[in-house]
């Protein structure tokens, strides 16, 4: 298998308050988010050449960010969609870059998630006909992720006796973790209980199975190992990525079974395989947590346990701060806040540099008291290999897998 | 081009260009259930696309189906988004397994389509506590317009295909 493996850095790394009020313009959002992660890096004007984003007709071009700034781009793209963007783009960035097209590459998704368009049908997206393929289940009533995503979390309960209480301890590890997260919307401890007596969305997703809606901006930047030396922060190197792998038939995925396999499955040879490691050499995990069922989900199809046992393995303690490998230590987007995976990704780099910004007094310089009670430290010691299990749908996923410099 | 048919607060929309759809709701308003079958390799699919997934064949006939089948998998929408549909909740969206072609041409493969659970009316939603994984269901057709009408499930009294599975609450 092709492999850049340790020829591509995260160099810099940024994002905007989480909230639900922002007041201002996926732009103005952009703008703020790329020029904390070109501070971060250490870098100037003249030093990022290259740009990209994702979204659905719900933010800002590019090149206008790039604009506003008065960076001169040798290369932009604007890439439709949604979860499972932030891996791709990294590595098209790092093809882009590697071709000769352009230097320095920032990435950014930028949404006002909560005042402008939210999940679903309402809003502005309510206004537009159903039509194509959206008729075979839109007229049905099922049209947002929830309702989109939730047979296939039905018929995993059926097939492996996956319960609601094994699931709801992915809201319970990612809200003790929010809880030493100053920038998280969301910072109260939940329990089992809390999660499986909160009111029912589309069963069997509780309200506090799914995650927050949100206005936020987040920015990474990506560069060649070569400059990533001269720069600033520690580097984080790039072992290996996978982009937007499929299922078979996913127009529409409920044809090809067992519809409880999702795109891991595919993903997980490519990026193990380019990085040449194991599940078992992972330190840190990024899951997608738009629920917490596909948590699970990417859990076992990635490997860390096997399939069908998903609901143990959340339910064990593994997977929260102090256990064998947390996930989502910023709470993730059930907790912190949703930004389309990008936020996971930011984390995990946080967490190799040694530099989580938690609540110890002496984090930004690496000092940290990995105590983990409520108010503390989220930083996981000597974390030295991340992975980021990017998704956008049952059969379409992404993956990062990211070391320490 | 025919007027979007308003449906629970939706515009459906069928333009005179859609290659995949007309036919296929043009024959629910005749209510039979018909999927495309390809002409080289003879498999139906669905949903009703361009080229065959199995050999890539263009060519294809549309060939009608029992409308039989069991429930896969379901879900029960107790928060509607659309608000058209928050006078009917909670009610259940169901993945149907129909009859014809189960584990062909791998193990893995069905058709499975995606409907309401309702009464024998085609229209009245079912009571959401009867939905079950493995209860046996039948096509019913919701005339909507002169060119189109919604294939929905109804449950018969068939025996139970495999074991039978609820959301235990």
């Amino acid at each position: 298998m092709k492999s850049l493996k340790d020829k591509y850095c995260i160099v810099g790394v940024g994002e905007t308050e989480y909230s639900r009020n922002s007041g201002r313009t996926t732009r103005a959002m952009a703008v703020d988010a790329i020029r904390k992660a070109m501070l971060d890096a250490g870098l100037g004007r003249g030093d990022v050449d290259g740009m990209m984003s994702y979204q659905s007709g719900d933010s800002t071009p590019a090149n206008w960010v790039a604009s506003d700034l008065g960076l001169r781009l040798n290369f932009y793209m604007d890439v439709f969609g949604g979860g499972s963007s932030t891996e791709a783009l990294i590595g098209l960035a790092m093809g882009a870059i590697e071709t000769g097209m352009c230097n320095t590459v920032a990435l950014f998704r930028s949404m006002n998630g909560y005042t402008e368009f939210r999940i679903g049908g309402t809003g502005a997206r309510a206004a537009q006909p159903v039509r194509s393929l959206d008729l075979a289940q839109v007229p049905f009533g099922m049209r947002s992720a929830g309702q989109n995503f939730a047979l296939t979390f039905m018929r995993h309960m059926y097939e492996y006796g996956t319960t609601s209480e094994q699931v709801a301890h992915v809201r319970v590890a990612h809200s003790k973790h929010a809880s030493q997260n100053p920038k998280a919307t969301q910072k109260e401890r939940v329990t089992v209980q809390d999660v499986v007596g909160s009111r029912w969305i589309v069963k069997p997703l509780h309200l506090l199975d799914c995650c927050l809606e949100t206005d936020n901006a987040t920015a990474l930047i990506v560069t060649s190992a070569e400059r990533a030396r001269d720069l600033k922060a520690r580097p984080v190197y790039v072992m290996g990525v996978a982009g937007r792998v499929n299922k078979p038939r996913t127009d529409f995925h409920w044809a090809h079974g067992p519809i409880t396999r999702v795109a891991g499955h595919y993903a997980k040879d490519i990026v193990f395989g380019q990085a040449g490691i194991d599940p078992e050499d992972v330190d840190v995990t990024g899951s997608y947590d738009a629920f917490t069922f596909t948590t699970m989900l990417q859990l076992e199809e990635y490997g860390f346990c096997k399939k069908g046992e998903g609901g143990q393995y959340v339910s064990s303690g593994m997977i929260e701060l102090g256990g064998k490998r947390p996930n989502n230590t910023s709470g993730g987007h059930l907790c912190e806040g949703y930004t389309h995976g990008m936020s996971m990704v930011i984390e995990n780099v946080r967490q190799l540099r040694g530099t989580v910004d938690d609540y110890c007094p002496g984090a930004a310089k690496g000092e940290h008291s990995y105590d983990y009670a409520p108010g503390r430290c989220r930083q996981v010691r000597d974390a030295e290999i991340t992975m980021n299990l990017g998704w956008a749908m049952p059969p379409t996923g992404s993956a990062l897998i990211m070391r320490r410099g | 081009m025919p007027e979007p048919v308003q449906y629970r607060g939706m515009s459906l929309l069928i333009p005179d260009n859609d290659s995949e759809w007309k036919e296929y709701f043009a024959h629910a308003r005749q209510h039979t259930l018909m999927l495309r079958a390809c002409n080289a390799c003879h498999l139906m699919r669905y949903p009703p696309t361009h080229a065959c997934p199995w050999c890539m064949e263009l060519g294809w006939t549309w060939k009608e189906v029992s409308g039989r089948g069991t429930i896969y998998s379901y879900e029960t929408v107790v928060h509607a988004i659309q608000p058209g549909f928050k006078d009917v909740t909670p009610y259940s969206v169901v993945l149907v397994e129909l009859d014809e072609q189960r584990g062909k041409p791998t193990p893995d493969e069905a058709l499975r389509i995606i409907a309401n659970l309702v009464k024998s009316d085609g229209t009245t939603m079912e009571d959401a506590k009867n939905v079950a994984i493995g209860k046996r269901v039948r096509v019913v057709f919701h005339d909507l317009a002169p060119h189109m009408a919604l294939p929905q499930f109804m449950l018969t009294d068939e025996s139970p295909q495999g074991r039978v599975w609820q959301l235990p609450e």
